[in-house]
């Protein structure tokens, strides 16, 4: 076998300037796939952490069918109770009740339809980011009960600012209608519309006593320490609360849209990978195949003097793996070089702010390297170098030994 | 008897135009002969010799070797006879050019499963016996075309095959290395009854040889 992998890689060395070709294009193009697969998965961290620490969270507890109808009626009662549960199960993990509900919110002027969120203002902070979005004025303070905190877009569509009153109607758990006044004490700027234009906040207290919950929510929502842990999580908080009742569902069941735009993204990826992988099997095909054609009258000799053909294929099959695995070591380097140093710098994409920020993403972007995509890329690549080898393999084993010596 | 050749005939066809190069040859070769088969060129003897080394395959008629017709059996057990019975020595040196004179010469032996130890000691062993144990690590294109041909007759030789079939080896070489060459085959079938037998119109090769057979238009002639 060492014989075999000796004249294999005699070979390529034999051809310096084809076989720097070929494994710089198999290492720039792995390399490029590495660092564009890093790329993706940094902005899809950025957009799943910004979307799900603006209203989502990473997982929600609700009463069961909360989800499909959000109906003021499906809630949970006791809260505090599934929260202590989750708390001495996982104590790293944050936990914060809501009351969720529809209505209508009025200016002297002006009336829209709205969802009122009632947030605790001490816990809400550890779920979400809503305190950091604030545009002006500040986040609500839990001994204030008519204080509230509205979008921008709604702000401006009511024609109200900070101080300002407004009066929100919706009808109450009990059934009776839920009217309260309260005061502007914070515009948030989310960056996306539709919670800038249709939610508001108030304290959970206020909540309770507007929608008559006393010791009650719509939702749990939960922060983790790692968002990706979030399905796992998820499954193991719903064994761990089984027969209350409840359910528990991570973001990706939550937002589906957001799971599926990733999925799709995905899907774009194996595009591109496709792409580099055609690239690489034609530059190792080419060299490969030009250096068997090359040595048809070689083949020949070794054939004659009793090689076997498995020995040829062999011969051949290393020859096309060695170019695969310098070029992949190659890519490997470029790729993790960019990765780690956009990692760490970010890059810059403020020109596309706009569009960005309606995908929950920010204006730089800091690639996040994955060891699994790095993996899977330098085996397909290796996988690729192999498949190629097969069509020159087969035609250098199959030669007549007297014809391939014949041949100049 | 080592070979027995019967009615052998070749006919070479490109498209429908079928051209005879070998026509009813009957021949029989002993164990330890040094045998020349000499002609003109396009008399067949190339086209003889490929068959008897079970690299050609034959129109009609029987190559027995030691009683097996080695034109009945699969490519792969054709391999194998090669690769246990056979030595080759080409025109063109044909060495493998990414392996070093003494790994050209092991390769064979490497195939026949012959341990590291032992093939490179016969390697380096029949290097030096053919003058070139100084040599051992150069490359083809490092070494002139007698150097090369020896370093083929080194590896014919060092897998102790019973026959060595040599197709005109001493074409590409000057009178004096040629001379040398054929003069080592002599030794080393006399010293170890290997069976050579050469194709060529070269004189200085026809008269070395222990027994001559001449070849016109495919046919033996008397």
């Amino acid at each position: 076998m060492f014989t075999f992998i000796k004249i294999a890689l005699r070979n390529i060395i034999r051809n310096k300037r084809r076989s720097l070709i070929t494994v710089s294009a198999v290492g720039f193009g792995l390399g490029a796939l590495i660092f564009i697969w890093s790329f993706v998965d940094g902005a899809h961290i950025q957009m799943i952490e910004n979307y799900t620490s603006l209203l989502t969270g990473h997982i929600q507890i609700h009463s069961r069918g909360f989800n499909q109808r959000e109906q003021l009626e499906i809630n949970i009662s006791n809260p505090q109770e599934i929260i202590n549960i989750i708390e001495d199960e996982s104590p790293l993990v944050e936990a914060s009740p809501r009351i969720k509900a529809f209505g209508l919110i009025s200016s002297p002027e002006y009336s829209s339809g709205i969802i009122i969120l009632g947030v605790d203002p001490l816990q809400e902070i550890k779920v979400s980011s809503l305190h950091k979005r604030l545009k002006s004025g500040e986040f609500l303070d839990e001994a204030e009960s008519n204080e509230i905190v509205i979008g921008e877009s709604l702000a401006r569509n009511l024609n109200v600012s900070l101080g300002d009153k407004v009066v929100i109607m919706s009808q109450a758990f009990d059934g009776s209608i839920a009217a309260g006044a309260y005061y502007v004490k914070g515009v948030l700027d989310t960056g996306a519309e539709e919670i800038d234009k249709s939610v508001v906040l108030i304290a959970y207290d206020a909540a309770q006593e507007l929608f008559v919950m006393p010791d009650r929510a719509s939702e749990i929502v939960l922060r983790l320490e790692n968002v990706e842990n979030s399905p796992a999580e998820a499954l193991k908080f719903r064994q761990l609360l089984s027969g209350k009742g409840l359910e528990v569902l991570p973001w990706q069941e939550i937002s589906p849209i957001l799971k599926q735009w990733i999925e799709f993204d995905n899907g774009f990826i194996w595009i591109i990978v496709m792409v580099v992988m055609i690239v690489v099997a034609i530059g190792i095909l080419n060299t490969v195949l030009m250096g068997v054609l090359e040595r048809t009258r070689e083949f020949g000799i070794l054939l004659s003097i009793g090689t076997r053909r498995r020995q040829i294929i062999t011969t051949v099959a290393w020859e096309s793996l060695f170019l695969g695995v310098i070029g992949s070591l190659i890519g490997l380097c470029i790729g993790y070089f960019l990765s780690v140093y956009f990692g760490t710098a970010g890059i810059d994409l403020s020109v596309f702010t706009q569009a960005l920020s309606s995908f929950y993403m920010e204006a730089v972007i800091y690639p996040r390297l994955s060891l699994g995509h790095l993996l899977t890329s330098m085996a397909l690549v290796l996988f690729t170098s192999i498949i190629v080898s097969v069509y020159p393999a087969w035609h250098a084993a199959n030669l007549k030994p007297v014809e391939a010596i014949r041949s100049i | 008897m080592l070979i027995q050749i019967r009615n052998l005939t070749k006919i070479y066809k490109v498209d429908s135009i079928e051209t005879p190069a070998l026509r009813g040859i009957n021949l029989d070769i002993e164990r330890g002969e040094f045998l020349t088969i000499a002609g003109p060129s396009g008399s067949g003897k190339t086209s003889l010799l490929n068959i008897i080394g079970g690299l050609d395959t034959l129109t009609s008629g029987a190559v027995l070797y030691e009683n097996t017709d080695i034109t009945k059996i699969s490519i792969s057990r054709l391999a194998s006879f090669r690769l246990k019975q056979i030595g080759f020595v080409f025109q063109a040196y044909n060495l493998i050019n990414t392996l070093t004179a003494v790994e050209n010469v092991e390769y064979v032996m490497l195939l026949q499963g012959v341990d590291v130890k032992t093939r490179r000691q016969r390697a380096v062993s029949m290097l030096e016996r053919v003058g070139l144990g100084e040599y051992i690590k150069r490359f083809p294109n490092e070494m002139s075309g007698g150097q090369q041909q020896r370093v083929a007759v080194a590896r014919a030789i060092a897998a102790h095959p019973k026959v060595v079939l040599a197709d005109e080896p001493t074409a590409n070489l000057d009178s004096k290395s040629g001379e040398a060459l054929i003069g080592l085959m002599r030794q080393l079938n006399e010293e170890k009854n290997i069976t050579f037998i050469f194709s060529t119109h070269d004189k200085m090769v026809m008269d070395k040889a222990k027994r001559q057979v001449f070849i016109r238009d495919g046919e033996i002639q008397k």
